[in-house]
């Protein structure tokens, strides 16, 4: 079968078999390896992708599926978004990243958090964190360092 | 000044938005994907394995059984081959190996392969395997080639042992204190989120291996092993790795890949499933251990025994290796009056098991701590008076004899006193009488931790570029750690005198870079931090004799620092090092320097040990950890309410990194000690198969880490470095179960400590951990010759 997908706001035509996951379509047919793939189950979040808006397990989303919505990756949602591309530096210059296969699922799900919720206190940002697996960080330091920039642009616009 | 700087981490930015490319993420055109035939079942007689309805699928380029891969690998012991090939030993182990068009017809074609094998019970627990008359899992052990010294005997694969004074005529005095202990533990999985892959290609009579490891050297040996080819037929390549913690210590997929590829002509692709990596990875072992100790009058520790089981799975793979270990993780924190230890690994029809951060150090502290704790009760006395009675000192000697070098263990509970007074515990209220206000119940403790540095080989060159850049070749692996990519580029900066992003680190080669022991083990600062710096001092040398042609001066009138040469007492005049390159450039050829790195044991007594495969284990690192923690004794649920450490790093080439290292590993820890749970049934399968079922610690089982650095214990790493990223995880156990015994009342004889195994503790229905197949007596549990050992320990009963 043939299916066309808008991903990142490019459509694409893609050959496949029905049940062929969204997680190997991006990653093997469209290159987009930002989208790591750690469990294959949807308990992760390392392959975190935004369906029209909403946050979801790209392995446990057949092509078939994803056809006729809006997908967007981690290849396009840090540049667009002025609060997440200050997380994603913030987590480099906090040094928070260790291996890195979860960071882009953990910077999706933060997306899908903020669109929700511009501001969110520490205990929601855990919260919507809840679905995001990390082996090698502890968390702590992750969270201190994104909840930094929230608080910082809250407090920012509150001087204003 | 680089070292001891916060430096970021190079890889960051590309790492948080994906654009890392790890082997996983690598797709090559053209390249055939790879699938397993696994065993189902746990043991069995192979009848015969038929391929010929796989190989007539169209788009199968290749299928390889036992027939066509013949070698045997192993370290210590060469007990396994890359297919079963009469046999059967764990469930999921590899019979046949298809690559094909795509890894869709792969796996089709596997499951077309005629397979008939003999069931066999299994042996799956050790209690079985040590038994009288027990099945040998390998009956053909004695055929075996063993390329290291040691015992072994049926299903013990390898045996090592401690044998220092004589316990015997302690434990008879009439004056001590007899206290025994008996602990059990299940195994942990790794899971490193990027599971094992490897990719292969094969030309010109050589093979490339692109693969996610820590060992690119020993992958080199152990395909070139399997493969029956000389060991310089292959080349490793290893990009960024996707987390390691140890279980890509071993080689893994590499020579599957290899193998199809020089058969199709093809690159070659293999990958491991998540449900593959929960069935095969080499696991933290589980484990069976009985502590007895002697304790005179005055509370001091004259004699103590201990037997450790391991159980290596199916095959002895690492294990062999770890069993040298007991002697540092047990033997390395108090000091003993006389010591005789046994750690054995041995087989069963699991999947084998294999090595993760701190090794059985993990759980050899947890049963010490357990066993410390039951002796000051059974003594009356403060647990953490008798540790610091007992703790080793400057002038001590450890279990095999080997003299301690500075007080660092006691000054490291004094500074987390202090630091328990800084940071005080941000929730959780009052305690009265043991309660927290909401009805929780309160424990604390405090442990100690030991690890070393597994020293071991290290090569590195050092390029000085005519732009004054550096550039670093070694077989270094970056896992994650910040290893390759802050603590190497800033030694080596720091040496030159020259800014860290300057420095450029190349990615492992094994065709580029010399031989590496690996990264693991807390040895990548310091052996190859140490090959670094030697390599830099040839740099530095080099660049002095191209500055006194510079500046027309005497080499000897010369002194490097900070980036430029000087004449000596004359600052300001000297010359750069872009420009001493860019001169050597034109006049000599371009400056390079190579540098290497070991060191042998300190001396330990003479024939105090045996079987211990290395002599490398060196350098002791110790850790202090601290927590406060409730449980809901309704449910078993333990909350970790603040956790503090105390760690010596010798010193800190980057502290914040360090603090990454503690915070992750120790989170990794409470996995381990409160809820990571691997079960296996009694047909010798893991009945974790996933993520689901296997529970990892989420963001809402993190507590932040309250650190303190503890520098200044004597270190030769480079700068008076030492390993940091291996024992974090060292005493989480050993302190989440201690808490749990000050707040129940009860000993923990077992982790991990789910709720269901916490709540049965609280109400006295948690079965007693006895194991009674171990016996008491140190001597019946050795298979050496008893009498012998002592002989050679200068023993004579």
């Amino acid at each position: 079968m043939v299916y066309h997908l808008v991903v990142n706001g490019e459509g694409h035509d893609i050959s496949a078999s029905p049940m062929c996951s969204l997680s190997r379509v991006l990653r093997e047919r469209l290159h987009l390896t930002g989208t790591k793939l750690a469990c294959g189950e949807g308990f992760c979040g390392s392959c975190s992708v935004l369906v029209d808006g909403n946050i979801v397990p790209s392995c446990l989303v057949s092509i078939a599926r994803a056809q006729g919505h809006e997908i967007d990756t981690i290849e396009a949602l840090t540049a667009g978004h002025p609060t997440v591309s200050a997380i994603a530096a913030a987590f480099v210059e906090d040094d928070v990243v260790q291996c890195g296969m979860c960071f882009p699922g953990m910077l999706v799900a933060i997306r899908a958090l903020l669109s929700r919720n511009p501001k969110p206190t520490r205990s929601e940002l855990v919260d919507g964190l809840t679905g995001n697996l990390c082996r090698c960080t502890g968390y702590a330091r992750l969270v201190d360092s994104a909840i930094g920039v929230i608080d910082n642009i809250a407090s920012v616009e509150t001087a204003k | 000044m680089s070292v001891g700087e916060n430096r970021a981490r190079r890889d960051g930015a590309d790492k948080v938005t994906g654009r890392t490319r790890f082997t996983i993420d690598t797709y090559p055109e053209n390249a055939l994907h790879a699938a397993l035939r696994r065993a189902d079942l746990a043991a069995g007689r192979i009848l015969t394995i038929d391929t010929a309805r796989a190989e007539a699928v169209p788009g199968v380029r290749a299928v390889i059984t036992a027939r066509d891969v013949t070698g045997y690998e192993g370290l210590g012991v060469r007990d396994r081959q890359l297919f079963a090939r009469d046999m059967v030993r764990y469930f999921g182990e590899p019979l046949a190996a298809v690559a094909a068009d795509t890894i869709e017809i792969a796996e089709y074609a596997c499951s077309l392969i005629d397979v008939e094998i003999e069931e066999i019970e299994p042996v799956v627990r050790m209690s079985d395997a040590l038994k009288e008359g027990a099945r040998l899992i390998h009956p053909d052990w004695q055929q075996y080639d063993q390329t290291e010294q040691g015992k072994r005997a049926g299903n013990v694969a390898w045996e090592a042992t401690v044998v220092r004074g004589d316990t015997a005529s302690q434990f008879a005095r009439e004056d001590v204190t007899v206290v025994e202990g008996t602990y059990t533990v299940g195994r942990q999985n790794q899971a490193y989120f990027e599971p094992r892959v490897s990719i292969a290609t094969y030309e010109d009579g050589r093979y490339t291996i692109t693969t996610s490891t820590q060992v690119p050297w020993a992958v080199r040996s152990t395909v070139a092993e399997l493969l029956e080819v000389p060991e310089s037929s292959v080349r490793v390549i290893v990009p960024p790795v996707g987390g390691a913690f140890g279980g890509k210590f071993e080689a893994a997929l590499e020579t599957f890949a290899a193998a199809l590829a020089e058969r199709t002509r093809r690159p070659v692709r293999i990958a491991n499933s998540r449900q593959d990596e929960m069935l095969t990875a080499p696991a933290r072992d589980n484990a069976e251990i009985r502590i007895r100790s002697a304790i005179d009058p005055g509370h001091r520790i004259v004699a103590r025994e201990a037997t450790v089981l391991m159980d290596a799975g199916a095959y002895s793979g690492e294990q062999g290796f770890l069993t040298a270990m007991t002697a540092y993780t047990l033997g390395g924190v108090y000091e003993l009056g006389s010591v005789r230890l046994v750690s054995q690994a041995v087989y069963t029809n699991t999947p084998p098991t294999g090595a993760f951060r701190s090794c059985n150090g993990a759980y050899n502290m947890f049963a010490l701590e357990m066993h410390t704790r039951d002796i000051s009760d059974r003594l009356g006395v403060d647990v953490d008076e008798f540790r610091r009675r007992n703790a080793i000192r400057d002038g001590s000697i450890n279990a095999i004899g080997q003299p301690m070098d500075g007080d660092i263990l006691i000054p490291m509970l004094d500074r987390m006193t202090a630091l328990r007074h800084q940071t005080p515990r941000p929730r959780g209220g009052d305690v009265i009488d043991g309660v927290l206000p909401d009805g929780r119940l309160y424990g604390r403790a405090t442990v100690f931790g030991a690890w070393f540095v597994l020293v071991g080989p290290s090569a590195c060159t050092v390029n000085l570029n005519p732009d004054g850049s550096a550039t670093v070749v070694t077989s270094g692996v970056e896992i994650g750690s910040g290893s390759m990519v802050q603590s190497i580029p800033q030694i080596v900066a720091q040496s030159l005198g020259i800014d860290p992003d300057h420095v450029t680190v190349r990615a492992a080669d094994t065709d580029s870079g010399g031989y590496d022991a690996g990264v693991g083990g807390g040895r990548t600062t310091v052996s190859l931090g140490g090959a670094s710096t030697a390599a830099c001092e040839e740099v530095r040398k080099k660049a002095i004799v191209v500055a006194a042609d510079l500046l027309e001066a005497a080499p000897e009138d010369l002194t490097y620092a900070d980036g430029t040469v000087e004449v000596t007492g004359v600052p300001g005049m000297g010359v750069s090092v872009t420009e001493i390159a860019r001169h050597a450039q034109k006049r000599f050829g371009p400056i390079s320097g190579s540098g290497a790195f070991n060191r042998e044991g300190v001396q330990r007594l003479p024939g105090c040990i045996a079987g211990h495969m290395v002599d490398g284990i060196e350098m002791p690192i110790y850790a202090v950890h601290d927590c406060e923690i409730a449980i809901d004794g309704d449910t078993g649920h333990i909350e970790v309410l603040a956790y503090r450490t105390v760690q010596d790093v010798g010193r800190a080439i980057n502290p914040r990194a360090i603090g990454g290292q503690i915070q992750g590993g120790i989170v990794q820890g409470l996995g381990y000690a409160i809820h990571e749970e691997i079960t296996i049934d009694g047909r010798g399968r893991i009945e974790q198969t996933g993520f689901e079922g296997y529970r990892l610690p989420g963001v809402k089982d993190s507590v932040a880490v309250s650190i303190d650095l503890f520098e200044g214990a004597p270190s030769y790493g480079p700068f008076g470095a030492k390993g940091a990223g291996e024992i974090p995880i060292v005493a989480v156990a050993a302190a989440i179960a201690s808490a749990v015994a000050e707040a129940t009342g009860k000993t923990v004889q077992q982790i991990p400590l789910t709720p269901p195994r916490v709540w049965r503790l609280i109400n006295d229905c948690e079965p007693e951990v006895t194991l009674d197949w171990i016996s008491k007596s140190w001597r019946d549990n050795v298979i050496g010759d008893a009498d012998t050992l002592e002989r050679d320990a200068g023993v004579f009963p």
